[in-house]
């Protein structure tokens, strides 16, 4: 199984599995609260 | 012997100048316009551009914010995506301390707010609408100052049911260099362009 593709500036590539943690944790940034 | 245009004041020789002096000028007279030109009263200035890859996740731009400007004009137009969904920025590698409301305004029913403290990106500062493309509209304040970075939008509406702006401040005091978007959902990114622009300070 491969990471999702990070770019930085002109380079993308497979995102390192610490990137993807960071990525994962992104995501599932806090819901929010409407009103 | 050397005169001077009218209204800048540049430096030109005139017509019974030698031949052998011109190359020293050409220097003068370029040198001049360059620093009239650099001395301008500024609007936007361009800073850099950024293409973006073929199926990205997430897009790092460095370089962007310097001690050059204290406000920026972040824009992001074109290409696809993989879904209809936000599209978070990042300042740095910070993950901690933004705070932001976005109110959104449906066509068809009332007002929402959706707003998040604390949150770890500014989470609804753009979009990515599934065959159309790419949308964001930022305006930053201080991202490269040790202070805390707002950023306001035009672009944070919710897929394609309404409108919507944007407002977040970054509650952090650190300085930061580089931005980073971030697709919600695994949503992935297709070309489209990232612009960089400063705003003038003179």
């Amino acid at each position: 199984m491969t990471n999702p593709l990070i770019q930085i500036d002109n380079e993308v590539r497979e995102m390192t599995d610490a990137e993807y943690a960071d990525y994962q944790a992104e995501q599932a940034a806090v819901n929010p609260s409407s009103e | 012997m050397a005169t001077t245009t009218p209204n800048y004041g540049w430096p030109v020789p005139t017509s019974t100048d030698y031949v052998k002096d011109g190359a020293t000028a050409i220097e003068a007279l370029g040198d001049a316009i360059d620093a009239t030109v650099f001395g301008l009263p500024q609007g936007l200035k361009f800073i850099k551009k950024q293409t973006i890859g073929t199926g990205v996740s997430t897009v790092n731009v460095t370089g962007a914010f310097s001690t050059t400007y204290d406000a920026y004009k972040i824009i992001v137009t074109g290409g696809s995506a993989s879904g209809s969904n936000y599209m978070g920025f990042k300042l740095g590698a910070s993950v901690t301390g933004y705070y932001e409301s976005l109110i959104n305004a449906p066509w068809a029913s009332a007002l929402v707010k959706s707003s998040n403290s604390n949150n770890t990106i500014f989470e609804y500062a753009g979009n990515t609408f599934s065959g159309q493309g790419i949308y964001l509209n930022a305006d930053l304040i201080n991202p490269f100052l040790a202070k805390y970075t707002s950023i306001a939008t035009t672009s944070g509406v919710t897929l394609s049911t309404g409108f919507g702006v944007y407002g977040g401040v970054h509650q952090v005091a650190t300085s930061y260099t580089d931005f980073t978007l971030i697709p919600s959902g695994g949503v992935t990114l297709t070309g489209g362009t990232i612009y960089v622009y400063g705003y003038g300070t003179s």
